[in-house]
């Protein structure tokens, strides 16, 4: 087995020298952070020292994923043009041309052509909208609580994707197509690029149930090849069993616990000299050392019992409809105050494409999933305020792609990835601003055009983190992986 | 300028016009299909030399007299990405030759490629839809290293690529990998040492034999097979003990791939009786679970879900085909249209579940058989318009067929004559020994009954002979009722008897060949028994339900739903003491033909002109075996999946699986006995330079190292301590049993709804659909090990058989080579060592109670269970 015990005396010797004692030093997973072992010796390149590349106005993101593709207009970008034109055919209008566009083919990545339907009868809007704040921006109905900070919000208008299914859900986070494989989500490149603000906590977590294996699975808050230790944590958001068997068996103390991580972090230090290509092993003696601190950090972040009935109202969750989704927040809330880099939230997951995926029956199923999330979402807001925590927290709420100008069927929209809104608060992102547009029926971005990776390159900007400082060497990364950072909503 | 002339490179796949560049040629057949004047992706239209040359988006794309230069060329090649043609078979290097030659000669093309000549949809000729040819074993440089054909197909990749082959790994890890690999548990110190010491050149082929010729084997392989199959449990409203989905006793199915995999029973054989064992042999008991794969889709309240998912796993787990996404319009990527869809569901149409009894049991709810059958001849398959149930379009009635575009035709539909054990499967005599046995036995349970009643009604009597109340009458009238609801019990119970004898005795004339002619006058005397025996029952009822009633009326509260019940069941209870009907039969009697369609479907898929099944199987057992498959979407071998990574080498397996009479066994034994599975895991050193040529090692130049399996890491936990429950088969075990039973994971409840906490996280496969598992790495897996009771308790049994007395020195190396089969480095052993004359220092300062160098020595051994070499199969 010990086939090369003299053969790296450069790793060996780096080791004896940089290793502290188990947990009484520094650990030997805070060691290894950033693959410093492994890629140590390609020359020129060194790994992430977990310091932001220039001064941060961010420390954290809580990122709120809408799984199905929300509706742009009838949420955050109203065109009343649908309703006058509502029942006519799109030949029939002044937009004739819209489908003739040439985005139409330099937009989707089609596999086979002509596959994309235009569904041509244009489906009037299904909800009003109202101007709100000072800065007037015009929200549907649907949102009343956070039409109440859109002064803090700054909608993107102009989101443009690829993926006319719903592997846009995993294109959303990675940038890339289905079909062209697993690369790292943004929570991971975070994850990647800093330090830990808590070593008692995963720095990357996922709450809710995320995106079904239908759509790109757990590689939507995945790592591909930065290693699995950069994917996002699952937890449960109940403060009992959040994580299961985290208590030791009876009759074993604390302190004899860790004498035994002790021994077994020696170990991982010996087969980590032995096998300075395995990933999968760095991972996990990481994830022993987390595991060990997370038994009693990751309960009491569970565990509300400290708030107040104010705050627990202003989440929602003093009603059946917003408490699921309002607990999720809270909870990230919590997360991001206790030093977690990346909150990941999904919701709408129905074991497929997703609850907001409304083919059918669009104003019920929006309505009802507005009134889930609208209350906890606008709690967030207010309650990171309150805290302080708001400028160095970025909240982004997003979804896969837009639902088409016309009908489908009779009541609903098809998917629509050629424009569609998402939008960024707090964190050093402008207030009160409606970024890019579409065209008059919300058919094209055609102001300002954002392609997903703009926003990850944005809330990387506001972290301190440049992208392009992050590569791995052979991981070559294309322009549009990194994305430009949205200038115009950064304050 | 000399053309070269494409007849002449006869090697060359093409089907074009003479007279005309090669390079051109090419472009026409496998790039101007995209890159045409109408499609022009990423902006690039190559039909013109201009055109070609102004390039698209990513810039020119030739440049005439610089192959080198040419982007066309790099993609084409793979050097740079996007790699081209996209989502289809790379050109071969005779291809790329041509084209580099072309463009070197200046890029001529003669005359525009018309959109016209575009090729044929590339569709109908994508590698997987074309029955796989036998290649030829490439002959390589690297002979020594060739063990099998397995070797030298990837012995050509590497010498492609300058990747040198990592070396055999020593014998301790070989054996544990083989051991892990094949039968699901790692070798004891035992096991290891006799391997040892066999000198023999062959000593591993021999333990390989010997592990395959294991019935541990089945198990191990048979989870994998389960995954790919979605094995359920049924679940639904459990406490209701409602089953809404997958079925009862699915056990059966379970023990029926363990025992096939063990007997090496043909994969081609067990695809056929998972789906057609009902009509193919319909008597045979030991066939019938196979039909579990499909009664596995029941769903009680969605009998089109059921469907749905009949259809497509059956496409996905055995032809790796996405045919779900036809189901609401024509497939995306696949040329399979949605009428395609439908008129393979058309196969699955006619079928339902049942369960049959089985020996000593007549209550189908505590056991049977389930299997499937055709329930209807003539149900019609119609196309549903958008998928939608609601909306089907009820001009066409479909018929069965496969999908066109895989080119094996489907044999004829012929239907099935069932025989009387199949379609009436009460009548066999075993159910009528149960049956006669179950009477008896209800007799004797009323005589008994009659006996306490009498008993409790003379108690009465005898307490009221000295008291006078009111209470004491209603008391006597109470044990009165009961005394005679029980006599008319047994006088039913005594009647029903020789009811059912005489019924099985015309049952037995009815269907007796030749017929028999005593028939009439025993149909006759079983209606009279019935009839007399129903009266009594009926009897029986009609009382039982007076008392209910009165009861529900005399009650304080009076419940009005009781009433009614009680109500309903008095006058149906009075109605059966007037019905006059024919002696009914013993159990339900099916239909006597099944439709053959299945039949026929399972014939195309499990042969050898399919050109998916084989294929789809081997790229099942080579990532189980390799750690990573040749086609990545395991589940999707159509356009819109990946490319093989050595297509030669699937092709190659997939004709000797058949070859083999698609035995298994041969496949693994060829599989794990190649050079490529014994070669080590890791490249050893940080910049080895095959991980710069490829990092991800696509092109195996070196072992993947894996996790083990969740249940896997149960098993191997039990397994070492010796506490492992070897028994076989049988009725699932309670999920939440998985800490205490000591049975192996495999045989544990797991459906949807109900899994082993502990096999979860660890990525335990999802039992709706799991092609490929996870193998995730999570603090909650280091917390399950550490923390469980199961990690503990038999880290305290490790240490006690490897010894509690013994000294630190030799605990320490036997605990290495028990739990992690392998020897402590002097590093490791001296920090062992330091731990074991240590750490009793500690308990005793914390005021440990257990003898202070017991308990060191348990969390010693506990330490390696949590030890990444322990769940790492290297």
């Amino acid at each position: 087995m010990k086939t090369y015990p003299a053969s790296h005396p450069i790793l060996r010797r780096n080791f004896l020298a940089d290793l502290g004692m188990g947990f009484t030093g520094l650990s030997l997973g805070a060691m290894l952070s950033g693959d410093g072992v492994v890629r140590a010796a390609t020359a020129g390149w060194q790994p992430p020292d977990g310091k932001p590349h220039f001064p941060a106005k961010a420390k954290r993101v809580i990122w709120l994923f809408m799984i199905g593709g929300v509706s742009h207009v009838e949420t955050f970008d109203p065109k009343p043009a649908l309703t006058k034109y509502g029942g006519y055919s799109l030949a029939d209008t002044p937009y004739k041309d819209y489908q003739e566009n040439p985005l139409v083919k330099k937009n989707l990545r089609e596999v086979i052509a002509g596959l994309h339907k235009i569904h041509p009868s244009l489906y009037p809007l299904q909800v009003g909208f109202k101007k709100h704040g000072q800065s007037g921006i015009e929200v549907s109905d649907w949102w009343p609580n956070v039409a109440e900070c859109i002064d803090d919000i700054a909608v993107v208008r102009s989101m443009w994707t690829t993926d006319n299914n719903h592997g846009a859900q995993m294109q959303f986070h990675s940038g890339r197509h289905v079909l062209e494989g697993q690369f790292p989500t943004i929570g991971s490149w975070v994850h990647y690029g800093l330090s830990s603000m808590n070593e008692n906590l995963p720095q990357f977590v996922v709450l809710g149930e995320p995106v079904d294996t239908c759509c790109g699975g757990v590689a939507s808050h995945g790592a591909a090849y930065l290693g699995p230790e950069h994917g996002g944590v699952q937890l449960e958001v109940r403060a009992e069993n959040s994580l299961p068997y985290s208590t030791p068996t009876a009759g074993v103390s604390k302190e004899e616990q860790k004498s035994e991580f002790d021994l077994l972090s020696e170990f991982s230090r010996v087969s980590t000299v032995e096998y300075p290509d395995d990933a999968a092993m760095r991972a996990r003696i990481k994830s022993y050392e987390l595991a060990f601190r997370m038994q009693t950090a990751v309960p009491e972040v569970m565990r509300f019992s400290d708030e107040n009935e104010a705050t627990r109202r202003l989440y929602g969750l003093d009603h059946d409809t917003t408490r699921p989704f309002g607990e999720m927040c809270l909870a990230a809330r919590r997360l991001a105050e206790s030093g977690v880099h990346f909150v990941q939230v999904f919701h709408g997951q129905n074991g497929g494409a997703g609850r907001w995926d409304a083919h059918s029956n669009l104003k019920k199923g929006h309505s009802e999933l507005c009134q889930q999330v609208d209350r906890p979402i606008a709690g967030l807001l207010k309650d990171l305020k309150q805290r302080g925590l708001f400028d160095d927290t970025i909240v982004v709420f997003a979804t896969e792609f837009g639902r088409t100008p016309g009908a489908q069927g009779s009541n609903g929209r098809d998917h629509h990835p050629f424009g569609f809104s998402v939008w960024l608060a707090g964190g050093g992102i402008k207030g009160g601003v409606a970024h890019g547009a579409t065209d008059e029926i919300g058919f094209h971005a055609v102001e300002d055009r954002h392609y997903v990776t703009d926003i990850h390159a944005t809330v990387l900007h506001q972290l301190g983190l440049d992208p392009r400082k992050l590569e791995v060497p052979g991981r070559k990364r294309l322009d549009i992986d990194f994305g430009q950072p949205i200038r115009e909503i950064i304050a | 300028m000399t053309w070269l002339r494409v007849l002449v490179l006869a090697s060359l796949p093409l089907l074009v016009q003479a007279e005309q560049p090669l390079g051109r040629a090419i472009l026409e057949k496998r790039c101007v299909g995209c890159h045409s004047a109408q499609l022009k992706k990423s902006g690039l239209d190559l039909s013109r030399r201009d055109l070609a040359i102004r390039g698209g988006d990513r810039g020119p794309a030739i440049v005439p007299g610089n192959s080198k230069a040419s982007l066309l060329l790099k993609v084409a090649k793979h050097d740079v990405e996007p790699h081209m043609p996209f989502q289809a078979v790379k050109l071969s290097e005779a291809e790329l030759e041509a084209i580099a030659k072309w463009i070197d000669q200046d890029a001529l093309y003669e005359r525009p490629i018309e959109a016209s000549a575009a090729p044929e949809p590339a569709a109908s000729k994508h590698w997987a839809f074309v029955v796989p040819k036998r290649p030829a074993i490439p002959v390589v440089k690297n002979a020594d290293w060739v063990r099998n054909p397995i070797d030298a197909f990837l012995a050509a990749e590497h010498a492609k690529r300058n990747l040198v082959p990592q070396p055999e790994t020593d014998k301790r890890t070989l054996l544990r990998r083989a051991y892990v690999d094949l039968i699901g548990v790692p070798p004891l110190p035992a096991e290891i040492n006799r391997f040892l010491a066999d000198g023999s050149p062959n000593a591993y082929e021999t333990a390989v034999d010997r592990l395959l010729a294991d019935p541990r084997y089945g198990e191990r392989w048979a989870r994998h097979w389960m995954d790919v199959w979605r094995y359920s449990d049924w679940y639904g409203w459990r406490k209701g003990n409602d089953v809404r989905n997958s079925h009862r006793f699915m056990w059966r199915w379970r023990d029926w791939i363990v025992e096939s995999l063990n007997r090496d029973k043909g994969y081609d054989d067990m695809v056929v009786d998972m789906l057609a064992a009902d009509e193919i042999s319909p008597k045979d008991p030991n066939s019938l679970p196979a039909t579990g794969f499909l009664a596995r889709n029941y769903s009680k309240y969605d009998r089109d879900g059921w469907l749905q998912d009949a259809v497509d796993h059956t496409a996905l787990g055995l032809l790796g085909l996405t045919v779900k996404c036809a189901r609401c319009h024509d497939h995306k990527y696949d040329p399979i249209s949605q009428a395609e869809y439908y008129k393979f569901r058309s196969f699955f149409e006619p079928y339902e579940v049942r369960v049959d009894r089985v020996k000593g049991e007549v209550d189908t709810d505590k056991d049977g058989l389930t299997r499937i059958y055709d329930a209807a001849l003539d149900r019609p398959t119609y196309l549903l318009i958008r998928g939608d149930i609601q909306n089907p379009d009820k001009e066409n009635v479909l018929t069965p067929a496969v999908p066109l575009s895989l080119g094996a035709p489907l044999g004829k539909i012929e239907s099935v004559s069932l025989p009387i054990e199949s379609y009436y499967p009460d009548h066999r005599s075993f159910v009528h020994a149960d049956l006669i046995a179950q009477a008896k036995s209800d007799i004797e349970r009323a005589e008994a009954e009659l006996g306490k009643k009498r008993e409790a009604y003379t108690a009465v009597e005898r307490e009221l002979e000295s008291v006078n109340l009111k209470a004491g009458y209603e008391k006597l009238r109470g044990a009165s009722d009961q005394l005679a609801l029980a006599q008319k019990a047994l006088a039913a119970a005594k009647e029903y008897l020789p009811a059912l004898e005489a019924r099985i005795a015309a049952d037995q004339a009815k269907y007796a060949v030749p017929p028999d002619l005593g028939y009439e006058a025993l149909a006759d005397a079983a209606k009279k028994a019935e009839r007399k025996a129903g009266i009594l029952k009926a009897d029986e009822n009609v009382l039982r339900a007076q008392l209910e009633f009165t009861e529900a009326l005399r009650a304080e509260k009076p419940d009005e739903k009781k009433i009614t019940e009680a109500q309903k069941r008095l006058s149906a209870a009075q109605k059966a003491l007037t019905q006059e009907a024919e002696y009914s039969s013993i159990g339900k009697v099916y239909l006597n033909k099944s439709t053959g369609r299945r039949t026929a479907l399972a014939q195309w898929i499990a042969s050898a002109g399919n050109p998916l099944t084989a294929r789809v199987a081997i790229n099942h057992m080579w990532l189980r075996h390799f750690g990573k498959p040749l086609v990545s979407t395991v589940f999707d071998f159509g356009l819109n999946g990946k490319a093989p990574s050595h297509p030669e080498l699937l092709d190659w397996l997939a004709t000797e699986f058949v070859k083999s009479g698609w035995s298994m066994k041969a496949i693994h034994r060829l599989m794990v006995t190649s050079s490529a599975y014994r070669m080590r895991s890791t490249a050893g050193e940080a910049n080895h330079p095959s991980a710069a040529i490829d990092p991800e090692n696509k092109y195996l130049w070196r072992m993947n190292p894996r996790r083990m399996e969740a249940e896997v890491v149960r098993d191997s936990i039990l397994y070492l301590a010796g506490r492992m429950d070897s028994a076989m088969g049988g009725p699932e075990i309670d999920e939440t049993k998985g800490l205490e039973s000591r049975r192996r994971s495999i045989y544990f409840r797991h459906s949807p709804d109900t899994q082993m906490e502990f096999l979860k996280m660890f990525d335990a496969p999802n039992p709706a659909e799991c092609y490929t598992r996870n193998e995730s790495v999570v603090p909650q897996q280091a917390l399950a090990l550490a923390n469980s009771r199961i990690g503990q308790e038999q880290a305290r049994v490790l240490a006690k058989s490897i010894g509690l007395e013994s000294a630190p020195a030799a605990f320490v190396k036997a605990a290495f080579e028990t739990v992690l089969g392998r020897l402590p480095s002097t590093e490791e052993q001296s920090i062992g060592e330091r731990f074991l004359v240590r750490q009793p220092e500690l308990l005793a300062s914390l005021k440990v109670s257990a003898p202070t160098g017991e308990r060191a020595r348990e969390s010693f051994v506990h330490v390696l269970l949590n030890h990444n070499d322990f769940v790492t199969i290297r």
